[in-house]
């Protein structure tokens, strides 16, 4: 590829959301002095995420067959893994900002938000977009650092949009958790660094992710032991792993309803592909043992106490979040066990949970303005009342719960088969177990709101309207497709998995 | 050695024994001054014990020996620490002896003797007197003790004339953090030891804040004359302490005399200063609640863990 | 700067910084709290500026420079104001006179001054590794960033007060970046300067929170935050 095709490929997906961003913030400064509310201007939004489909399609098609491409001296670089994680990204920003015009309009409509507060929204989405890009294509390790720091910084208003005491709440908490979890990764990330400049790196590319993987085998075990578990620490607090996880049901369920399905689709996933970039160095320094006992038991954790809170849990939109972490847990269990088979399972996985956890988060946002309540018992018959909606729901939450024909069936035996031939059966014995209890109080939970008649207080029937009604089906479709054929994914799959050691 | 050093000896016990109620006399005029008062002279507490050591002894009935010895033990432990500690001198014939954990044990077998007698008593404010000072004492022996470690650890050993030699011959020791850390601590662990404000106040007979005074309620005459020369003596062998630890310049190494009276005079000197300093910060400071002591004190004592924790990672010597 | 001068100065910034992250946990006032972050930042600079006068490397100094604007002025200063706010500027709460202090901590003052001596002997036992691998005067004082990074976690969770718990987050990212200098002299330009954006940007936020706290909560205090629970 030559050198303009690739810094263009690889500057759009930032570039265009951060265009996007600008436009909307100088909007938003025009709206604060009283201008119209935009109207179809809205749609351009879906400019960004397409971009970020184009240029990761490009790139797809380029990547499996004739490896990494770089642009501005090494400064921006997409690998397989950073390429499957844009397609997944802009995959669902693409199905996030399709349902947002929806969304706002009913938000205006019940007087929660106005026309600067609509560009408001579209500056941070826009801006929390771009940040992701970079953190996704940087290749030094302390710029996706900062990246993925700045994510929790533009998305802080967006999980405190409104100045309730909830949402006060749950943006502090968000803040602080995140900032002081990835504060540890940082620190992580330093006494790599240091390891890395005692095996003899230059200060340049010390923190350059290729050139510590290849030189992975010179740092000194024992700081780089210490280092990696405090970056699992850290980015395991961004991806909602235990023990800095408290953030993530409170902020999910005080977001609107498409940044709780950006954030929950692929924000904790893009945090995640940081911590597997770390587990990619921390391998060759010591061995794939200590990186795999540590994601293991962290994900069994998680996986353990996601599966208890969803069983008590009442509130639909916490009921999701915890299914995140449900998810995650399975991802970093696929993740720990790596290999040929788990691997893939695993990116697999972070993509039909971002489409399937998106779609489930856009309608359950449209079920928060129909019903006005948060309450799973507060919701019953979303059939009866509205077709679409329940019916949209309710295979959301199927695709979720792993059952085929969605992807997240087949990336679930595919990580079980790799755990089972990996060493891990106990782990994945354990885990199947727990999976099963969180089947059973999300199934339940659903079918109750969902099936039977509505509640008195609901009101008269509603259909979804088409804008809205069709980036939930898209969503849908695709999850159903790639569980039921790869197709031209397999190969940037089988690239992704092998950069951070799926082989 | 030899004749220098009994001289020197001698001299300590004897600048302490006959400047320290001096020093108490001119940190209370220190104070009167800055608040306005003209002061009762710095010799009144040598007044003071003359008018009290011609009273009558009396004891209250019902105590026993405890109650009889405590002062004597008190005066006699604070008078051998002083001949202990290189306060002039660090080659002396008890040098070999003066070590630091000595010293503090010999300063807590005078706070103990002092409880002990307050319980004897008997009464209602000796025995809460007592339980004060021991829950005081019981926060800052540990404190000294951790001090005096990390103070100790350059120089290889506990003694205090070696400690005190090296420091002369290393300067650069007295500004390293461990050492500046150390001796933070310890002012602080002085100033509670020896029932200063913010830890007690010594001119209060107040039933409610009172430590030390409610431990010696029952004392007259001769006896408390003795009391209060102990206490007094203690607060200047633990300034001279501080003022050898902090700045030992001038302490003499060798046996000449005229160091000697060199090294006398500048210890009154440093101890003058540490004391108008200690006399002016208590103008402008309240004392602390009892119940607020112990987070004082647990600052005093991390300060000292880390002056030791510190001298393994910071100072290069101490790392090795 | 001849050796011996240069790990003098070097173990005195040390230890003021570690001593200020100690007293950060001794002290109640928030005022106070605030005035010895500023003297930490400060260390921090000197910190950074020793070592750059030690390898000769002059962009060391001006990141020094940097970090002490930073972290001894800006950062400060923010929260100076946050507080100011708080204790006269806020209308209805003036009256409340427990919002400039931290009254009740979670772990009372003197266990939490224990734990963190119990905190700085953990960091040396964790720095072990790190100083074995290159001992030098700088190496060797990486104890001191790993317990600031400790204590600045722990004020974290041990504090009620929201402007306590920025502190405490200031404070952890004080030890980040000090174990950034004396492990490798601090981590690339680039990166050093996005950190410092970042964490400007994070207080920010913050400070817009507190003052939402205030009109939502009528206070600052963290144990109010108790909407969001899982019934």
């Amino acid at each position: 590829m030559n050198p303009a095709a690739s810094a263009l490929l690889l500057t759009a997906p930032p570039a265009v959301p951060l265009a996007a961003a600008a436009l909307h913030a100088v909007a938003w400064r025009r709206a604060a002095r009283g201008a119209r509310v935009p109207g179809p201007a809205q749609w351009a939004g879906l400019l960004g995420p397409a971009a970020i489909v184009g240029c990761a399609a490009a790139l797809a098609s380029y990547v499996p067959g004739h490896g990494p491409v770089t642009a501005y001296g090494r400064l921006l670089r997409a690998d397989g893994l950073s390429v499957w994680m844009l397609l997944v990204t802009g995959a669902v920003a693409l199905l996030a900002l399709a349902a947002s015009p929806g969304y706002l309009a009913g938000e205006r409509a019940a007087g929660h938000t106005d026309a600067a507060g609509t560009h408001r929204y579209y500056t941070l989405v826009h801006a929390f977009l771009a940040a992701m890009c970079v953190a996704l294509l940087a290749a030094n390790l302390g710029v996706v650092w900062v990246a993925i720091e700045a994510t929790t910084i533009v998305t802080a208003f967006l999980v405190g949009h409104r100045t309730t005491r909830a949402s006060v709440e749950a943006a502090w908490k968000y803040v602080v958790i995140c900032s002081a979890g990835i504060a540890l990764a940082f620190l992580g990330t330093v006494l790599i660094y240091y390891a890395a400049r005692q095996a003899g790196i230059s200060e340049a590319s010390a923190l350059d992710w290729p050139t510590l993987a290849a030189h992975a085998g010179r740092l000194d075990p024992a700081v780089t032991r210490l280092g990696t578990a405090l970056v699992v620490l850290g980015f395991g607090a961004k991806a909602g792993l235990v023990p800095l996880h408290a953030w993530l049901p409170d902020a999910h369920s005080q977001a609107p309803a498409p940044v709780s399905a950006l954030m929950s689709g692929v924000l904790l996933a893009v945090s995640f592909t940081a911590l597997l970039r770390y587990k990619a160095v921390a391998d060759t320094a010591l061995g794939a043992g200590y990186t795999r006992g540590l994601l293991a038991t962290v994900a069994l954790v998680t996986l353990a106490l996601s599966a208890v809170l969803l069983l008590a849990q009442r509130d639909y939109k916490r009921m999701l979040a915890y299914s995140s972490m449900e998810h995650m847990s399975v991802i970093a269990l696929g993740a720990a066990i790596g290999g040929p088979v788990a691997m893939p399972a695993a990116l697999l996985h972070v993509a039909g949970h971002g489409l399937a956890k998106t779609v489930a988060f856009c309608s359950a946002g449209h079920i928060l303005r129909l019903r006005e309540t948060t309450r799973v018992g507060r919701v019953r018959g979303l059939l009866a009342q509205s077709p679409a909606l329940g019916a949209v729901f309710g295979l959301a939450v199927v695709a979720l719960l792993g059952l085929p024909p969605f992807s997240l069936f087949a990336s679930e035996v595919g990580i079980v088969r790799g755990g089972f031939t990996g060493g891990l059966g106990w782990a994945v014995s354990l885990a199947l177990a727990l999976v099963l209890f969180a089947f059973a109080a999300l199934g339940y939970r659903t079918g109750r709101m969902v099936l039977g008649p509505p509640v008195a207080a609901a009101g008269p029937p509603q259909a979804l309207g088409v804008t809205s009604a069709v980036p939930l089906v898209a969503g849908l479709l695709a999850c159903a497709a790639l569980g039921t054929a790869l197709g031209p994914l397999s190969h940037l799959l089988t690239a992704a998995a092998t950069t951070v050691g799926g082989r | 050695m030899s004749a220098t050093g009994y001289v020197a000896v001698a001299a300590q016990v004897a600048v302490v024994a006959g400047g320290a109620p001096l020093l108490t006399g001119w940190m209370r005029q220190v104070r009167a001054r800055l608040e306005g008062r003209a002061g009762a002279g710095v010799v009144q507490p040598w007044r003071d014990a003359r008018k009290l050591l011609r009273k009558e002894p009396v004891s209250p009935t019902g105590t026993g020996p405890a109650f009889r010895l405590a002062p004597l033990l008190l005066v006699a432990g604070t008078a051998v620490v002083a001949a202990l500690v290189p306060l002039a001198a660090t080659r002396t014939p008890v040098s070999g002896s003066a070590d630091l954990i000595l010293v503090v044990a010999l300063l807590a077998l005078g706070t103990v003797a002092l409880a002990l007698a307050g319980l004897d008593t008997g009464t209602a404010f000796g025995g809460m007197g007592a339980s004060r000072e021991m829950t005081i004492a019981a926060l800052v022996e540990p404190t000294i003790l951790l001090a005096v470690f990390a103070v100790s650890i350059p120089a290889g050993s506990t003694n205090l004339p070696a400690i005190v030699a090296g420091t002369i011959d290393h300067p650069a020791r007295t500004a390293s953090p461990a050492e500046l850390l150390a001796v933070a601590a310890l002012v602080v662990a002085v100033l509670a030891e020896t029932g200063r404000i913010p830890v007690d106040n010594p001119a209060t007979h107040l039933e409610l804040t009172m430590v030390h005074e409610a431990m010696v309620l029952e004392y007259a005459g001769p006896d408390l004359a003795l009391v209060e020369l102990g206490s007094q003596m203690r607060l200047a062998v633990l300034l001279g302490l501080v003022a050898t630890l902090a700045a030992p310049w001038g302490v003499a190494t060798g046996g000449s005399p005229a160091l000697l009276a060199l090294a006398l005079a500048l210890l009154v000197a440093k101890v003058a200063v540490l004391g108008t300093a200690l006399a002016a910060a208590e103008v402008f400071r309240a004392k602390v609640r009892l119940f607020k002591v112990p987070e004082l004190l647990a600052g005093s004592f991390v300060l000292a863990l880390l002056a030791v924790v510190g001298s393994y990672f910071l100072t290069g010597e101490a790392g090795r | 700067m001849s050796h011996g001068v240069y790990a003098q100065l070097l173990d005195l910034a040390c230890g003021v910084f570690l001593l200020c992250a100690v007293v950060v946990l001794w002290r109640r006032e928030l005022a106070v709290v605030v005035r010895v972050l500023a003297v930490q930042g400060a260390a921090l600079a000197a910190i950074a500026a020793v070592l750059g006068g030690h390898e000769r490397r002059w962009g060391l100094l001006v990141v020094a420079a940097g970090v002490g604007v930073l972290r001894a002025g800006v950062l400060p200063y923010l929260l100076r104001r946050a507080l100011d706010v708080g204790a006269v500027g806020g209308g209805p709460y003036r009256e409340d006179v427990s919002e400039g202090r931290e009254t009740r901590p979670v772990v009372n003052v003197a266990a939490s001054l224990v734990v963190a001596a119990l905190l700085v002997l953990l960091a040396y036992a964790v720095a072990r590794p790190l100083v074995a691998l290159d001992p030098t005067p700088a190496t060797r004082a990486l104890p001191v960033g790993l317990s600031v990074v400790l204590i600045g976690f722990f004020a974290l969770v041990a504090r009620r007060r929201a402007l306590a718990q920025v502190v405490g987050f200031l404070v952890l990212d004080n030890g980040i970046t000090a174990t950034a200098f004396l492990a490798a002299s601090g981590v690339p330009p680039i990166v050093e300067l996005g950190v410092s954006f970042d964490v400007l940007l994070a207080v920010l936020v913050l400070y817009v929170l507190t003052a939402r706290m205030r009109a939502a909560f009528g206070g600052t205090d963290l144990d109010d935050l108790r909407e969001l629970s899982d019934r």
